[in-house]
């Protein structure tokens, strides 16, 4: 049979964002795949060599739209082991009640856009109206939708209020999970579209430096939350499934919404008890990290997010390296959609919940 | 450390906490940590251009059951063996690391440009890396 090559993207609405696959395909089977990223591309490493490390926090925020929070605890984080910065616990819980609501707004669109990319309309709206009080929520808080720039070196901006509001969101979306599981998960459509579709085996996943929700869907016990200080007082359980395909990356996603609201939970029965708020800020200015290298990671929602500082005593870092999920992942499809059919090529790569300002950095 | 018998089978090593200076080789040092030591996920390669003394890239190497992480550290000027087909994932950090530093990596498939355009001169991460450059002044031309 002739071989044809399709160019799916830049522009398809499934990429979020502008990925490229070049496909080779024989009929309907597809014999490779190529990824070409870099359209995004906005050299976020070059200009951190330039810019003081304030100057450089709000621009972190961009490197991964959807979790903004993490990035910035990230540079936040490193900045504070640095310089030997001790936290508060009600800064921690603060910082952890934040991240869990942004991996969970984070999850909801990823189901949302999912279904969308198989073909059903409906979870769509749903998702969205249930992510939107969590952005209406960090517009509150923050005053701002989704690049919050609320951590700075030390603590907080400012101490939270909205407790109530917070605590009737995850109410709701505690009985909202239900509805979505009754429409969606147990689908016949979906089943059919997911299960044992993408599979991705555990050497295969370890090998290609697969982390986050897609791993731990393949059976591998790997949750950098258990060795962060945010969470040393908050109970949780990791969420572990066995094999690996679309349809348990998707069950780990909702079952992962499911154990974040009780995290939060326990960040709020916290914060209602405590008033007041002690915090260590530095002056930002001139912000001089010592000489030598710094490194830290956390659990984004899109697998281990870390970040490597190498200063020599200067304002700005001599180098700073970002590594993310999502670049792993999109590194994976040349194996994973290889004797796939094109229409399972989409529901395979949306399942991997890839997003591109991520990859380009 | 685990990994401190290391330096009976490779002597050019030295060990700092939980970071590895290897001179040579690094493609048998990794091969031997991985299938002796377990540490079988490549979290990242970093790459430090370091002026006058080389690029330095350090290999960030994970052990899932024993929660160890190792820091392997080797200085190169232009070209080293690709780690690609001990580690899958490192076909995707080569190829960023020879389009941001020129490093040229032996054995790798399909090293080309990823972020920057085919056609673009230079590796902008580089110390030495003209930033004059006229294509990047468009914004100002008029």
């Amino acid at each position: 049979m002739k071989k044809l090559k399709l160019n799916l993207g830049p522009q398809h609405p499934s990429t979020h964002g502008v990925l490229r696959l070049i496909l080779e395909l024989e009929g309907e089977k597809i014999l490779s795949c190529e990824p070409d990223v870099g359209y995004l591309h906005r050299g976020l490493e070059k200009m951190a060599e330039r810019l003081s490390y304030i100057q450089y926090l709000p621009l972190v925020d961009r490197i991964d739209y959807l979790a903004s929070f993490f990035y910035s605890e990230l540079l936040c984080r490193t900045v504070e082991k640095a310089l030997g910065i001790e936290l508060d616990k009600k800064v921690c819980m603060i910082r952890v009640l934040l991240l869990e609501l942004n991996r969970i707004s984070s999850h909801l669109l990823w189901i949302g856009a999912y279904l969308m990319d198989l073909g059903a309309t409906s979870p769509f709206f749903y998702t969205m109206r249930e992510r939107e009080m969590i952005l209406k929520l960090f517009e509150k808080i923050t005053g701002q939708r989704m690049m919050n720039n609320y951590f700075v070196y030390g603590g907080v901006r400012h101490d939270i209020f909205a407790l109530d509001d917070i605590e009737c969101i995850i109410n709701t979306i505690e009985k909202k999970i239900l509805d979505y599981e009754n429409i969606i998960t147990e689908n016949p459509i979906f089943l059919q579209r997911t299960k044992n579709k993408g599979i991705i085996s555990k050497e295969t996943g370890l090998n290609g430096s697969i982390t986050g929700v897609n791993l731990r869907a393949s059976g591998i016990n790997l949750d950098l939350r258990k060795n962060d200080y945010l969470y040393s007082d908050i109970n949780y359980k990791s969420i572990i499934l066995e094999t690996g395909d679309s349809w348990d990356r998707y069950k780990a996603r909702i079952l992962e919404i499911i154990e974040s609201c009780k995290i939060v939970k326990q960040t709020l029965d916290y914060l209602q008890k405590t008033s007041g708020l002690k915090q260590n800020l530095i002056n930002p200015i001139g912000i001089k990290l010592p000489e030598g290298s710094f490194y830290s990671e956390i659990e984004a929602p899109r697998g281990l997010a870390s970040v490597y500082i190498k200063s020599t005593g200067e304002k700005t870092p001599y180098r700073l390296k970002w590594r993310t999920g999502s670049y792993y992942a999109v590194n994976l499809l040349r194996k994973l959609l290889i004797n796939e059919h094109l229409n399972d090529a989409i529901a395979i790569a949306g399942s991997l919940d890839i997003i591109l300002p991520e990859v380009d950095k | 450390m685990v990994l401190h018998n290391i330096k009976n089978i490779f002597n050019d090593i030295t060990i700092d906490g939980d970071k590895l200076f290897v001179k040579s080789n690094i493609y048998q040092v990794l091969n031997f940590i991985k299938n002796n030591y377990h540490f079988n996920l490549l979290k990242e390669i970093i790459a430090i251009d370091n002026k006058d003394a080389g690029i330095e890239l350090i290999y960030h190497l994970y052990n899932i059951e024993d929660d160890e992480n190792v820091f392997i550290s080797i200085t190169t000027k232009e070209e080293i063996e690709s780690v690609s087909q001990i580690f899958n994932s490192a076909i995707a950090d080569e190829k960023e690391i020879y389009d941001m530093f020129g490093i040229n990596f032996i054995g790798h498939k399909e090293l080309k440009r990823l972020y920057m355009p085919e056609t673009w001169q230079g590796h902008p991460l580089r110390k030495d890396y003209v930033e004059e450059d006229a294509r990047l002044n468009w914004n100002e031309k008029t």
